[in-house]
């Protein structure tokens, strides 16, 4: 089949979305099919028909989705009731809108890289809990709490634990 | 104005500290929380106030509870039960908001209830959690619930605030995001900020500019 010529071809808009936390491996699939579900359940079949969510590539912790040039509200709204993605507990934060995937790549090489001069100890305590350092951006510090029971992931700042 | 989330859960409630709340809170456009059992401060430029979640609670422990946090600058928020129940609660000096109405039964906040909010300035919560997190039927009807809350707000004026129920960062969403979730309840720009402020009114003091002495 031959492609069509420019003119002829369905508009589309890529939104440049980051995936939090920071570090959580995404699969493409697994995320298209998170995002196809909130869709549909936000605006039904024929809304999500008409979006035509799709994963187009991932950069490290950046995600870039198609949809349908005027659907990207739709699109945005459905993206912020997304709080699981294979039972992974992700939220995902829209970051630019743009036409083309060109300028959300050149988007992603200018946002700062973290901060890793002033790093912080891999092991911590917080509240008297020894505490594994799993992430650290800027004053952000992600920990997971150490032990065979209750090793939920704890979500700190470098204050916090320095305060301890 | 100052673009408040009514109600967010730091650790130990939820994972996150304050801290980290009130730094994502910033990036995410918000001027102040209310952090629920938390002390007053300033975290990365974001104001956090005290709030205070009473829930289950009979109206008897509920009235001795509120007289206790009077005097607190905390933000007092209860959670809503049936008709009579929010009635109370809505005459009560020192509650601040009501909470939960997505929860409530139907007629729980009728059209009594809302003159009596606007009277004490008592507010309602859009607590958006469900929105985001429900799927289903469940979500239809917090919809139906604040579209219906919405209405009697339009008629009575009594004040509204947002709130996201964050137990965690990832919980939290953007300002932007937040319209445009309040936009599938019926809710404008407009409308939104005004609930944004929502805590600034109903936390100014309500000293009458005319005061009646006999």
């Amino acid at each position: 089949m031959s492609t069509r010529p420019p003119t002829l071809r369905e508009k589309r808009r890529y939104l440049l979305v980051s995936v939090e936390p920071a570090g959580t491996p995404v699969n493409q699939k697994d995320l298209y099919y998170t995002i196809a579900d909130a869709t549909t359940s936000l605006w039904g079949d024929v809304m999500a028909a008409v979006v035509m969510p799709a994963v187009v590539a991932a950069e490290g912790r950046f995600v870039v989705i198609r949809c349908r040039r005027g659907t990207e509200r739709e699109l945005a709204i459905a993206l912020s009731t997304i709080t699981k993605c294979r039972d992974v507990r992700i939220a995902l934060r829209l970051v630019a809108v743009s036409g083309t995937i060109e300028s959300l790549r050149e988007r992603i090489r200018t946002v700062k890289t973290p901060d890793t001069e002033d790093s912080v100890p891999s092991e911590c305590t917080f509240k008297k809990t020894p505490v594994s350092i799993t992430q650290c951006d800027g004053q952000k510090v992600d920990v997971i709490e150490k032990g065979f029971k209750n090793t939920n992931r704890l979500f700190l700042t470098r204050e916090d634990l320095e305060e301890l | 104005m100052k673009i408040t989330d009514a109600c967010v859960c730091p650790y130990p409630c939820g994972d996150s500290s304050v801290r980290r709340m009130a730094l994502e809170a910033r990036n995410l456009g918000f001027d102040r929380l209310v952090a629920a059992d938390t002390p007053p401060g300033e975290f990365f430029g974001i104001e956090v106030c005290t709030g205070i979640i009473i829930r289950d609670t009979p109206l008897k422990d509920l009235i001795n509870r509120v007289k206790r946090e009077r005097n607190s600058n905390a933000v007092v928020s209860v959670e809503a039960g049936d008709n009579g129940f929010n009635r109370a609660v809505i005459s009560l000096k020192g509650v601040h908001i009501i909470r939960g109405i997505q929860s409530a039964e139907k007629n729980a906040f009728d059209h009594v209830a809302a003159r009596m909010a606007a009277d004490n300035r008592v507010a309602v919560d859009l607590d958006l959690s469900l929105l985001v997190s429900a799927r289903g039927i469940t979500r239809q009807r917090a919809m139906h619930r604040f579209r219906d809350a919405l209405i009697l707000e339009q008629r009575y004026e009594f004040p509204l605030t947002i709130s996201s129920y964050a137990h965690s960062i990832m919980d939290m969403r953007a300002v932007r995001e937040i319209t445009g979730l309040c936009s599938l309840i019926g809710m404008d720009i407009p409308d939104v900020e005004k609930a944004f402020s929502g805590v600034d009114i109903i936390t100014a003091s309500s000293n009458p500019a005319v005061k009646v002495i006999l």
